[in-house]
């Protein structure tokens, strides 16, 4: 098995898996992961019975069958796991733009989600006196009560690439924007695209100077110091670091709901999601281990230990777990109203294209400090372009 | 020269040291920091000092073993390449060859040196990953030893070139066969050029992170510029181990520069005033 | 590698030595000795670099090679515009980087050529930036730009300017790298320079002064020429490195702000490694092997003519 090191989510699983017999083999990074997984799948060499994936390796890795089919192998995958979580893991995807070589293809399970991370929103309650709902609400508050620097109204981060556009992409599904429409062509050079990054944009006052530098380490330092009133961020935060005093000035005084809607609920999914090496000598065992992992009672057990975010809907329900962690029902909650990121192996290109130009633009609108919808549009465009121009060289995959 | 452009001339070294060295100094503070105090307020002098985040280099991020694969990777390397770029050294130094060989090979050990890594890092992996050496030292060994054999080739050449023939010619007349007085007589006086190469070549393997950052993948294989890197996640920048990472991997370096210091700027002389 | 020991044979009444066999084996001697290297630089340079032109004439889909693409990847590259952008922001730094660096460094050799106390000292502190990793050297400025942890911000707030944030603005973070760029390399000249200067024959210079020319024409007219030669190797050395910059960048912006910082060494590796697009990556290197060519060509003809004219 192969695993990332440095999450204690992972740290906790990964005690489990040798309590089990089980040898894990950890990674140091994604990057340096994913090149791991691949040349063992492709070659085949069975180094690796199962991969822990990080979410959109799975088109790649389903796709090329560097990970097996797991409806071939007769796993059965758990009632209680929450549908949205599970169906990160069909090939073809069951909603959305399809690779043109899939296009009439039956989805089948090729991965199975092990986490359940996804957007979650983050806020100081001290700040709010009810769970903000909307867009609107979080505005309206921070232009009350944020004093930047010592109180800012929002966090994110901004670094150009995967960073930013885990920021964008809560706004941009809300707005009724899209990544990809579903004949994958951009869809956040629209309206509702503009819109959401102005959103954003308009934010910035209330926000950091710096946020262009931002990743998650510096964007969360600003709440879990208390002197920022809300950001959106995947689960890791919660679960390691909010109360977790080595870390945080602000114990039990942050909670979190599910991100905000406009037009509707926003939230990006992004699971850690496990596949069945394609070179495994042990099918049935990785088979059997992965039902064991994602049953009901064993994920019950990571809720109430340790509040990861576990995929059963039973678990993140559960009143014993929920009263120590209170982001479990948020984290169903945010699951199920998830968008998913478009299903293609070209989809971290896709990011590192939208990314550069939302950075320009935060560069720019804080530089600026005004003509927000002028340069939200100018630079949707440029990545429109050049997010088409890479559909345009790759024609015959996606068309 | 006057008492005045005396001190303005020390000023302005004074100055230069001091830009130098304060970054180190200043990354030897934050490795000290626990981490609520790194984003409370830059300091000089950590207010609660802390051994901490050495500690957890080596006990949670792999630090022995980076270090080892770096000891490992770098010895056999560089003797590996002294071994095999030593003799061409010599035979281009010594022997006339035809068709302008000498200078044909010099120019091809020059041009190698020349390519930027960056470029070989593609086919490299291709070649790896075809073998089946991808993460592994082995892989790595292969790798670093062809390109310093190349650095060594070049500056043995120069060195031994400089070693006057009349004291081989001697040894000839005397009976002694070409190896062996490379042997007995040549290596002993080129000990000092054959030296200076070895700490080129160690520093610059030591230091790669490139080829080391896309051959391998895991703590079994990684070296210490790679593991470093490790430490920049995306998730959690853990600001003190990184400083303290940052300064196990330049004390080892600089360290080995102060002793050797003498070599080192000898060699730099010779190889530059060519 | 043959090992021969031809003791020297007693000749025979009349006869010469015979030196046949060993003149036999002196003349493949060379050939045998240079075969080793010969192979392990065939292996280790040649190949590779014929396997990266082979992978940039290669269609590559998510790594996996599927069809011969003639010179596509070539022309793909040459429409791209993130591609220019990348060649631009290459030019800029390396050019900047390296005249800076060649002047202060001489400038700083100039200063510390005496002997003086303490020069092991000091050339140990001067040397002691290039000698440590590149990786070491970002995390190093990582440390002291990075907005929240960092010096330069509450440098620049007490002092009375504005918090610069260096690594959140396109324009100053690619000075901020070219900053660390001089910083990390101008020990290199430095070194280079001093090496020269100390080599340097010192009666002309001492005639010239004697004849009461003023210091900087004695610079002008004397020192420099002399120093050109050596100087030129340390220039080439420099600009060949710094086209390929990469670790430093890798650890302090990524390629960012936008793409102010992006070399192609960045742009390439992204290329070919998070988007597995290994066949338009090596396209990309390949051009960037040229560029450094024509660097290399265009700083040795620009430093032969200075040298002509200033010695006239």
């Amino acid at each position: 098995m192969t695993s990332r090191g440095g999450n204690s989510i992972q740290v906790s699983r990964r005690s489990m898996l040798k309590g089990a017999g089980l040898g894990v083999a950890a990674a140091a990074s994604g990057p340096l992961m994913y090149q791991a997984c691949k040349s063992d799948g492709l070659n085949k060499t069975g180094a690796y019975d199962i991969y822990v994936m990080d979410d959109n390796w799975v088109p790649e890795f389903a796709a090329g069958r560097i990970v097996q089919s797991l409806d071939k192998l007769g796993l059965k995958a758990n009632p209680d796991i929450l549908s949205k979580g599970l169906d990160q893991g069909y090939w073809p995807p069951k909603a959305g733009a399809r690779l043109k070589a899939f296009a009439n293809d039956t989805p089948e399970l090729f991965a199975l989600v092990i986490i359940d991370d996804c957007n979650l929103l983050y806020y100081d309650k001290r700040q709010f006196s009810s769970p903000p709902k909307t867009w609107d609400d979080i505005y309206s508050a921070m232009k009350a009560k944020a004093k930047p620097p010592k109180l800012y109204g929002w966090s994110a981060r901004g670094v150009k690439g995967n960073p930013v556009v885990q920021t964008y992409l809560p706004l941009l599904n809300s707005y009724g924007g899209n990544f990809c429409n579903d004949d994958w062509s951009p869809g956040f050079a629209g309206p509702e695209g503009v819109g959401a990054l102005e959103r954003l944009m308009s934010f910035l006052p209330y926000m950091s100077p710096s946020t262009p530098e931002f990743d998650t380490d510096q964007e969360t330092a600003l709440l879990l110091q208390g002197k920022c009133m809300a950001l959106t961020e995947y689960t890791g935060t919660a679960v390691t670091e909010i109360d977790n005093p080595a870390d945080s000035k602000v114990v039990s005084q942050i909670d979190i709901t599910n991100c905000p809607s406009q037009v509707k609920p926003g939230p990006a999914i992004g699971t850690f999601i496990c596949g069945i090496s394609s070179g495994t000598k042990n099918a049935e065992g990785a088979v059997k281990f992965l039902e064991w992992f994602t049953s009901s009672r064993i994920q019950l057990q990571f809720a109430q230990e340790g509040g990861s975010a576990a995929v059963t809907k039973s678990a993140l329900t559960d009143p014993k777990a929920v009263a120590k962690y209170r982001w479990l029902p948020a984290i169903a909650q945010s699951v199920q109203s998830s968008t998913p990121k478009p299903r293609t192996p070209d989809e971290p290109r896709f990011e590192d294209i939208l990314g550069t130009q939302l950075n320009i633009a935060l560069v720019d609108a804080l530089q600026q400090k005004r003509n927000y919808t002028q340069i939200a549009q100018k630079s949707l465009n440029t990545a429109k372009t050049q997010m088409a121009a890479v559909l345009q060289q790759h024609k015959n995959i996606y068309f | 020269m006057t008492g005045r452009s005396r001190y303005l001339r020390w000023a302005a070294i004074a100055v230069a040291v001091l830009f130098c060295v304060f970054p180190f100094i200043w990354m030897l503070s934050v490795s000290l920091k626990r981490q609520v105090d790194i984003f409370a307020g830059p300091t000089l002098v950590p207010q609660h000092p802390t051994l901490g985040n050495y500690s957890s280099l080596f006990t949670q991020y792999h630090m022995g073993s980076y270090l080892l694969n770096s000891v490992i990777v770098v010895g056999v390397s560089v003797l590996a390449s002294l071994v095999i770029g030593t003799p061409a050294a010599y035979a281009l130094a010594r022997f006339r060859l035809p068709w302008g060989l000498n200078d044909h090979a010099l120019f091809a050990a020059l041009v190698v040196r020349m390519v930027p890594p960056i470029l070989l890092v593609v086919p490299f992996y291709i070649i790896l990953a075809r073998l089946g050496l991808l993460d592994s030292r082995l892989g790595l060994i292969m790798i670093y030893t062809g390109i310093n054999t190349s650095f060594v080739i070049w500056m043995m050449q120069s060195f031994l070139a400089e070693i006057p023939s009349d004291i081989e010619d001697a040894a000839l007349v005397d009976g002694d066969s070409r190896m062996s007085a490379l042997r007995r007589i040549i290596l002993p006086v080129a000990s000092s050029g054959l030296a200076t190469t070895a700490i080129f070549a160690v520093i610059a393997t030591y230091n790669d992170f490139l080829i080391a950052l896309t051959m391998t993948s895991t703590p079994k294989a990684q070296t210490v510029p790679v593991g470093i890197s490790t430490l920049i996640g995306k998730i959690q920048v853990e600001w003190g181990p990184m400083a303290a990472g940052g300064i196990v991997g330049a004390l080892p370096i600089l360290i080995f520069a102060f002793i050797v210091q003498r070599h080192f700027v000898r060699g730099m002389t010779l190889g530059a005033v060519k | 590698m043959a090992t021969a020991t031809a003791p020297a044979r007693a000749s025979g009444p009349g006869r010469p030595p015979d030196r046949g066999r060993r003149n036999r084996l002196d003349r493949a001697l060379p050939y045998l000795l240079l075969l080793p290297a010969a192979v392990v630089l065939g292996l280790v340079s040649l190949y590779p670099i014929w396997a990266g032109a082979h992978a940039s004439l290669t269609t590559y889909l998510y790594g996996r090679p599927i069809a011969g693409a003639g010179l596509q990847n070539y022309t793909d590259t040459w429409h791209d515009p993130v591609f220019w952008q990348a060649m631009w922001v290459t030019l800029k730094f390396v050019v900047l980087a390296v005249v800076i660096e060649t002047v202060l460094g001489l400038a700083l050799a100039m200063l510390v050529a005496r002997d003086m106390r303490g020069a092991r000292f000091i050339r140990l502190s001067i040397l002691a930036p290039m000698t440590v990793a590149p990786v070491v050297v970002g995390v190093i400025w990582r440390l002291i730009y990075e907005s929240q942890t960092g010096f330069v911000n509450p440098l620049f707030s007490s002092l009375g300017l504005g918090a610069p944030n260096v690594l959140s603005h396109q324009g100053s973070a690619f000075y901020g790298l070219v900053f660390v760029d001089v910083w990390e390399w101008t020990p290199l000249l430095f070194l280079v320079c001093l090496a020269g200067l100390q080599s340097m024959p010192q009666e002309p210079l001492e005639a010239a002064a004697v004849d009461g020319a003023k210091p900087v024409r004695l610079f002008f007219n004397h020192t420099l020429p002399l120093l050109l030669p050596v100087l030129a190797v340390g220039v080439v050395l420099r600009l060949i490195d710094a086209v390929g910059t990469f670790d430093q960048i890798f650890v302090l912006t990524g390629g960012g702000p936008g793409t102010a910082t992006q070399l192609i060494s960045i742009y390439a590796y992204n290329t070919a490694f998070n988007f597995t697009d290994y066949g338009h990556g090596a396209a990309m290197l390949i051009a960037l092997l040229a560029f450094a060519l024509l660097l290399v060509i265009v700083a040795l003809t620009l430093m032969r003519g200075a040298a002509r004219r200033v010695s006239r």
